[in-house]
């Protein structure tokens, strides 16, 4: 009994000075009690304050913000749900626009792998054998600064700008997708390859090889199955913004979604949305598949960045059976994709086209102040920070609702519970994931016009519209990242008498949270961005802005409010990036 | 009181076809060092996760403390369970929170359910908690978040909370396995600590020199097999060539 370790005995007082044992190194990094609740009070201020100040600009004291006149319509617009229209002059109408979507997915993100490749293998350190030249890696800076100047304007403002010069060609939506998708890709490929392991280029190099060959022999192999997870993920983005482009009219089940929408022939919007849904559904399952397959990374691990440590287990994609299958359709689904939607670069060359691209660069400089000056502009830059905050709020809100659901439930673990109950969570784990399917598939344009229907204009029915489809997203991105936190804690607990509830508190929820933060933080840079779809049909912010004047070729004030719209979203990507170092702290 | 702690009688246990554990007989008295040693794959683990539960048998039968787990309701179940603390080799430690909620973790069983929300949301350091971690050299970590701590520090951490459960019996799955030495020597004299000499613990281990320095008794395995259990001045050479030889 004499060496038992009495736990009663008076604390010793904390040691100063240098400390005896060996392991007290990092002294200078030592915690205190203070320090984690000052930490936990910063953090609630953090969150609590902007969400208030979103929620008071979004719905101001006193202010009329239902439209009681669109209620009904809502009510029409419901009640229409039970019979959308399904006869074959429509279904052929949406089935055109169903191949309309798809080729232009694909070729967007065929042109925004070609300029990611390229991109990539310029920013990346592997791909040249030394140190590059001076004047190539100022070249490299550039290129950088360029790339992430594409990919802050968002695709819907990329289509905007490029219908006053192309017309409504085609080739609008694709280059829509290809530019910032490739700007965002090629940032992806330049950390794929550098996370790769570099001996066998440095000794194709050293052997003499010249540098295209031996990139192609040395790097291009094992990076492959991580690319092509990458590409369908980007394919699998690239139909959602195909359908939201619809709005500006390039065609496409967006654009019928919107037709159908303004001339509220509600039963054609149902047979669109239920169309839109499938669609979304089958390609997600189809490369959920593939990325399951290959076992290099999930969708939230490629959404977040994190999947360059997954590069090692790369090898196995060589024998997954979905990989191969997806890659031999790559080449002839993107020469179909080609010739379904009529897409010509003649229209890039014509002389019409030089005409007006140079037209519209003289007039978008030098930049000019709408009408009402800097106070309109800081009234949109607020409006869309403010509108982006209460959006990830009502995503927030929805991914702690409905995703402890959509986790697949594990197998293997403790003894099978009886039938009936695993039914039930089998049957709640569909639903979950279906509810989280709706709300991500219908685009936000759709969520906003309905939002539009009962809410007068601002910044609430973009947040509503913007926070649905965010949920949607946010919901799976953490329900798939929360399949993969480790149960070894929490049945740790209960091994030792904790009863299971309070084990779950205990072990599950803290690594929960701390998923659910980073991917709150991530979102948020892109739900900036987002705003500018919102704003386009109407609700609030510098998209609302930009549409109006672009609808009155008002190309200086475009410029400025594209600069103000660079400046936001920069300066959210920093927030977001600092607050998510600093969690992990 | 020499009460068994442990009563195996022909226990086993197989995955699908796979026996990883057959025809066992053991019994293990209060206050005993149990080492167990084997080769990889003798089915040490599982034996050990037949003895805290995570486990059930698939042949024989399994007594804690006189009682079969199986046997009991829910409430009863708990209560025994409590009684057995585990380090595994995972450590199976919360690693996004600060050390003091892990070292804690160990009491969760223990508290009442309103008790132990209060301090998952509001830890407070008591003594118990600050003494448990000095006496693992931690005690300048109490609010380090987990993750952050070496795997020698997190080791302790998992220490730290089984001399806050207090358990009867200690199991411990190959606790020195990447120790120096040194360090492993010490970590098997905290085990030793954290029950008293009337506790029981039973320890994996590679090392035969360490179990003479720590246990009072080796038992050997062997694919799935019982092969020895002798008291430790016993442990000699040739038992251990016996247990290790190839093939």
């Amino acid at each position: 009994m004499t060496d038992l370790v009495d736990l009663d005995r008076p604390v010793p007082e904390p040691a100063t000075g240098p400390d005896p044992t060996p392991d007290h190194t990092r002294a200078a990094g030592r915690v205190t009690g203070r320090q984690v609740a000052l930490r936990r009070g910063v953090g609630a201020l953090v969150v609590l304050l902007p969400v208030l100040w979103a929620l008071q600009r979004a719905v101001p004291l006193g202010g009329d913000i239902v439209n009681r006149g669109g209620v009904p319509l809502i009510g029409a617009l419901l009640g229409q749900a039970s019979s959308p229209r399904l006869d074959g002059a429509f279904l052929q109408v949406v089935l055109d626009a169903t191949i309309t979507t798809l080729a232009f997915a694909a070729l967007g993100t065929a042109g925004a792998l070609v300029i990611g490749l390229l991109g990539g293998l310029v920013l990346s350190d592997v791909a040249w054998s030394r140190r590059p030249p001076r004047p190539l890696r100022l070249v490299r800076a550039a290129l950088r600064a360029v790339l992430v100047a594409i990919r802050s304007i968002h695709e819907l403002v990329w289509a905007l700008l490029l219908v006053s010069v192309l017309g409504l060609d085609p080739l609008v939506a694709v280059l829509a997708i290809a530019l910032p998708f490739g700007a965002q890709t090629a940032q992806v490929f330049g950390d794929t390859f550098d996370s790769l392991p570099t001996r066998a280029l440095r000794s194709l190099r050293d052997a003499g090889a010249p540098a295209a060959p031996a990139v192609a022999f040395a790097l291009l192999p094992p990076a492959g199955p991580l690319l092509l997870s990458y590409s369908f993920y980007r394919f699998e983005c690239a139909v959602r913004s195909t359908v939201l482009l619809g709005a500006v009219g390039v065609g496409g089940l967006g654009q019928e979604l919107v037709v159908s929408l303004s001339s509220r022939n509600w039963n054609e919007v149902w047979s669109l949305v239920a169309a839109v849904i499938v669609l979304s559904a089958l390609v997600d399952v189809w490369s959920g598949r593939l990325r399951a397959d290959m076992a290099v990374a999930s969708c939230s691990e490629w959404s977040a960045g994190t999947s360059a440590q997954a590069a090692d287990t790369g090898a196995r994609g060589s024998r997954s059976r979905w990989a191969r299958g997806s890659a031999i359709v790559l080449v002839p689904g993107i020469v179909l994709a080609w010739v379904a939607s009529g897409v010509s670069l003649s229209g890039l060359t014509s002389d019409r086209t030089r005409m007006l691209a140079s037209g519209l660069l003289d007039d978008l400089l030098p930049p000019a102040l709408p009408r009402g000056g800097v106070g309109a502009v800081t009234t949109a830059v607020l409006d869309t920070v403010s509108m982006a905050v209460l959006a990830m709020a009502i995503a927030v809100l929805i991914t702690v609702v409905v995703s402890p659901w959509a986790v697949a439930a594990r197998r293997g673990v403790g003894p099978p519970g009886p039938l009936p109950w695993r039914a039930a969570r089998w049957i709640s784990w569909l639903v979950a994931r279906i509810v989280l399917l709706v709300l991500r598939s219908v685009p936000p344009t759709v969520w906003a016009v309905i939002a539009l229907l009962a809410l007068f204009p601002g910044v609430l029915p973009g947040a509503l519209a913007l926070g649905v489809y965010t949920g949607g997203v946010l919901g799976r991105l953490v329900a798939e990242s929360w399949e993969s936190v480790s149960p070894a804690p929490r049945e740790a607990l209960v091994r030792t008498g904790v009863p299971g509830p309070v084990a779950s508190l205990a072990a599950v929820v803290p690594a929960s949270a701390q998923q659910l933060v980073t991917y709150t933080l991530y979102r948020f840079e892109i739900c900036v961005r987002e705003t500018a779809v919102v704003g386009i049909v109407g609700a609030a912010g510098l998209g609302r802005l930009l549409a109006e004047n672009l609808n009155f070729f008002r190309f200086p004030v475009v410029m400025t409010l594209l600069i103000a719209s660079f400046a936001v979203s920069i300066a959210s990507e920093v927030i977001s990036r600092r607050l998510r170092g600093a969690i992990r702290a | 009181m020499n009460e068994d702690v442990v009563r195996l009688t022909g226990a086993g246990r197989s995955f699908g076809g796979t026996v990883a554990l057959t025809g066992v007989d053991l019994t293990i008295r209060a206050g005993e060092r149990v080492a167990v040693l084997g080769p990889s794959g003798a089915g040490k683990s599982t034996l050990l996760a037949l003895l805290n539960g995570s486990l059930q048998p698939s042949e024989g039968s399994v007594r804690l403390f006189g009682v079969a787990p199986t046997e009991l309701s829910t409430y009863s179940r708990r209560r025994l369970q409590r009684r057995v603390g585990t380090v595994s080799q995972g450590l199976d430690l919360i690693e996004q929170v600060r050390v003091l909620h892990n070292v804690n973790a160990g009491r969760l069983a223990e508290w009442g359910t309103t008790r132990s929300l209060v301090s998952l949301v509001w830890p407070r350091p008591d003594q118990r908690a600050l003494v448990a971690l000095e006496t693992v050299g931690l005690g300048w970590a109490v609010h380090e978040r987990t993750e952050r701590l070496s795997g020698g520090e997190r080791q302790r951490v998992a220490i730290a909370r089984l001399l806050i459960q207090r358990p009867d019996l200690v199991l411990a799955d190959e606790p020195v396995a990447s120790l120096d030495p040194h360090r492993a020597a010490e970590v098997l004299g905290l085990l030793g600590r954290v029950t008293d000499s009337s506790g029981t613990v039973v320890v994996t281990l590679h090392q035969p020199r360490l179990a003479r320095d720590h246990c009072t008794r080796a038992i050997g395995l062997r694919e799935g097999r019982l092969v020895f259990d002798i008291p430790i001045p016993e442990l000699a050479g040739d038992r251990l060539d016996e247990l290790y030889a190839p093939g």
